[in-house]
């Protein structure tokens, strides 16, 4: 074809083949430059080498039975062995815990019909529902415990269905039915005395991810407020208050969670009367969430001080109350601003749960770090062991954070 | 009822009591003091009455006691005979030691990968990203045992790995050549004449930069400085060399020796402090890179234009224009991290290192426990507090001089 002489409608010439298409994304982000060419051939030989490796580790060189072995050990630790449950199957009570949460997540699809809500919740399901199909034992797994598991999808249903057609569908319900399934968890994990088939198990014996997701669960819930109120009271003008939670706020961030854990144990005992109720998992769990909660009130404040101070004098001029100024505009304001660093206090939270192993607690990490120990015929599988662990915390840890990119966006944070 | 009506006493400038702010704020205080007193006062009767009753060990005579324990790895010389008081000062030594590595080698690994992440190679940022994304939300005690249990599965020192005769690799942990001084004070003689020439080497920077602003010469203040430096550095060896008759520092190679092949001379980076070390650089890093990389982030785009426009070099862009801005917003989260590197390096524990909470829990069993912590909480105090001193004198001297 004959080059056209002089342009004419509807003829446009194309970009060069260079600049668009493969090539064209292929010179822009990757070969722009001498260097970055370079660059590029220095990752890409590191990335393939790192990939081909681990691959040919994953699929031909690990040996993943150190996994099956421990199995339902790495869920709920020592809660199904006879020193725990002397002479009856308790595994069926973890389980009934987890259909309820798998109907609390599907009441929080029901009510929000997000994609995102649904996500989680239909991949809880499944994963769970997965479990019943593995070909091998997951502590003392019968037909029972696998249709325990499958049960999974019906309270799926329920549970969204609850929310969607009856009036327990609003958030505030939804809210304190959460609070009151956690409640009930917690119940039916200790027992209740008396009861047949709910004989009392000890919390020394609770255990594995269940111990990490219990603690994470709690902390999170009283960290938020408890942070909340802390950071209100480090701004307060009130010299007393401000005094007391500035005090509170630097102790608990001056010394690692782990001695401050240790010191728990050693301390709490003297500090409280002999008979005082407050077991090993308690005082975690307040530990923990203190803890938490100093760094909270940290990022709270932060927000609080990125305010414009025109909003709360605005406020003021309108006619609201202190408490209202607070309540209704300062906070709202400033949580929806520092999202990102309160979920990664959240996320950081979780990591920590992993942490009471110094009070002899058995979470998921303690589980697998003992039974290498006691067992140095499996020392070579520790890899696999502990990769396995570190990419079911990864798997949580990122779940939060998308679950917080994802309210971010739907708060419009960064857009107004 | 208005307020009219109200007795006199329950009044303050026709205001209720009840509604009275100042009335509110001050019960508000009150309340929340007694309370707090209360707990404190509650708390520290049961201890005591524990102290009493249960004959729970309480006082400070223990610090002159002898230790009797071994710690595993120290710094400072400590025999097992030496007081609980020392032995304190080794574990909190070994506490430092890792912390001030790990934060040097944490930052240095954190800016590489912040500005990876913000490299225009979509490759490197790519890369970047995973690293942050998997390192930072994995629980560091999961990675911590990770490393640890790689190293312990290696062979034994005999068995052991020697790559090219100097680098030795085992599950005691890796030896590598390392300067040592053939002579102590003239080791520490050079040492001295060598960080005077860094001294040296920074003043004439200085003193460059500032010529090559006003003057708008090029002056070359880096490696004129650089240059100083390993100029005085170099003279003074040679010297030392001269007088002595020997050099100051000889490298020493580790090898294996006697009967049961023990690795001798250089460096060896034993299990615990090279997990720890490692485990902790990793971690670290992670969250450093996210931070350099929201620091420059948050510099305007405008700035690098401008810069850009009044005939700035993109490398003085960067350097003159964009990083001290960046400073601004990378210190203050920066120096959260070292606070968060120094206090997890208490999990050394569960990797076999004696960090000062693992010596501390330690301790517990042959000494009252109360003491121990209260040390132990003034301890990692007054080592927070350092680094928030150290991150604040740093970032008053970076802000800018009409914005305060």
């Amino acid at each position: 074809m004959a080059a056209p002489t002089a342009p004419h409608a509807g003829y446009e010439i194309p970009p060069p083949r260079t600049e668009v298409g493969v090539i064209g994304w292929l010179t822009a982000n990757l070969f722009s430059t001498w260097y970055n060419a370079a660059l590029t051939l220095i990752a890409g030989t590191a990335l393939i080498l790192a990939l081909w490796y681990g691959l040919s580790w994953v699929f031909a060189g690990a040996d993943w039975t150190v996994i099956a072995k421990l199995g339902g050990r790495f869920v709920i630790g020592q809660y199904n062995t006879d020193a725990a449950c002397a002479g009856n199957n308790c595994f069926w009570r973890p389980q009934a815990a987890l259909l309820l949460v798998i109907a609390l997540l599907g009441m929080a699809w029901g009510l929000q019909g997000n994609p995102v809500a649904r996500n989680i919740a239909v991949g809880v399901t499944v994963i769970a529902a997965a479990f019943a199909f593995l070909p091998y034992s997951l502590e003392r797994m019968g037909l029972d415990v696998r249709i325990l598991l499958l049960a999974g999808i019906p309270a799926l249903g329920v549970g969204y269905a609850l929310a969607r057609w009856t009036p327990l569908g609003t958030g505030l319900r939804i809210t304190i039915a959460g609070v009151v399934i956690f409640l009930l968890t917690l119940v039916l994990l200790r027992g209740l005395p008396g009861v047949p088939g709910m004989q009392p198990v000890g919390v020394i014996y609770w255990g594995g991810l269940m111990l990490n997701l219990i603690l994470a669960v709690g902390g999170i819930t009283l960290s938020l407020p408890i942070g909340i109120a802390l950071a209100l009271g480090r701004r307060s003008n009130l010299p007393v208050v401000k005094a007391l939670c500035v005090t509170f706020i630097e102790v608990f961030r001056g010394v690692p969670l782990i001695t401050l854990l240790f010191m728990s144990q050693v301390l709490v005992p003297l500090a409280f009367p002999q008979d005082f109720p407050l077991n090993s998992l308690l005082r975690a769990g307040i530990i923990i969430t203190m803890f938490s909660a100093a760094y909270m009130a940290e990022n709270i404040r932060g927000g609080l001080q990125a305010l414009h101070p025109g909003q709360a004098e605005a406020a003021r001029a309108l006619g609201l109350a202190g408490w209202q100024t607070t309540l209704l505009i300062s906070l709202p304001q400033a949580i929806r601003n520092v999202i990102p660093a309160i979920v990664g206090q959240f996320i950081g939270l979780f990591k920590d749960t992993s942490l009471v192993y110094i009070i002899a607690m058995l979470d998921i990490v303690e589980t697998g770090r003992t039974f290498i120990l006691g067992n140095p015929e499996y020392l070579q599988s520790a890899r696999e062991m502990f990769v396995f662990v570190a990419l079911v915390f990864w798997i949580f840890t990122y779940g939060m954070s998308y679950v917080s990119s994802k309210v971010e966006e739907s708060l419009g944070v960064g857009q107004r | 009822m208005t307020t009219q009506q109200l007795p006199r006493f329950l009044t303050y400038q026709n205001i209720p009591l009840w509604r009275h702010v100042l009335i509110i704020q001050w019960t508000a205080q009150i309340v929340s003091a007694i309370v707090v007193v209360a707990l404190v006062v509650w708390f520290f009767a049961n201890v005591s009455n524990a102290i009493q009753d249960r004959d729970i060990p309480f006082g400070w005579s223990f610090l002159q006691r002898e230790y009797q324990t071994p710690i595993g790895e120290h710094f400072i010389p400590y025999e097992s005979s030496d007081t609980f008081l020392y032995a304190l000062l080794v574990a909190i030594t070994n506490t430092v030691i890792v912390a001030v590595a790990g934060v040097i080698l944490a930052i240095i690994l954190g800016i590489v990968i912040g500005v990876a992440r913000l490299s225009s190679n979509w490759l490197v940022s790519r890369l970047a990203l995973v690293y942050i994304e998997f390192f930072r939300n994995v629980p560091l005690l999961v990675q911590l045992l990770f490393w640890f249990f790689i190293i312990l599965a290696l062979p034994p020192v005999r068995e052991g790995y020697a790559i090219g005769g100097f680098l030795y690799i085992n599950n005691g942990g890796i030896s590598m050549p390392w300067p040592l001084p053939n002579n102590l004070a003239m080791g520490l003689i050079w040492t001295a004449l060598a960080l005077t020439g860094v001294v040296v080497g920074i003043l004439l920077n200085k003193r460059l930069s500032r010529k090559e602003t006003e003057t708008g010469q090029s002056t070359y203040p880096f490696i004129k400085g650089v240059a100083a430096a390993a100029g005085i550095a170099v003279a003074a060896w040679l010297l030392l060399s001269l007088l002595a008759g020997e050099s100051p520092f000889f490298l020493s190679v580790p090898g294996p020796e006697g009967r049961f092949g023990r690795i001798a001379g250089g460096f060896t980076a034993r299990a615990g402090l090279l997990v720890l070390l490692v485990g902790l650089v990793i971690y670290t890093a992670a969250f450093i890179a996210e931070i350099v990389r929201a620091g420059i982030q948050s510099v305007g785009r405008g700035q690098t234009e401008a810069a850009r426009a009044l005939g700035l070099s993109p490398t003085n862009t960067l350097r003159q224009v964009i990083f001290p801005q960046a400073l601004r917003v990378i210190i203050p989260p920066l120096i959260s991290q070292c606070l968060n590197l120094t206090k997890n390096s208490s999990l050394g524990g569960a990797v076999g290192y004696t960090d000062l909470t693992n010596v501390a829990v330690t301790m517990t069993q042959t000494a009252p426990a109360i003491s121990i912590f209260i040390l132990i909480m003034a301890s990692y105090l007054v080592m927070s507090l350092t680094w928030s001193l150290i991150g604040n004198i740093y970032n008053r001297r970076l802000q800018f001089g009409g914005r305060r």
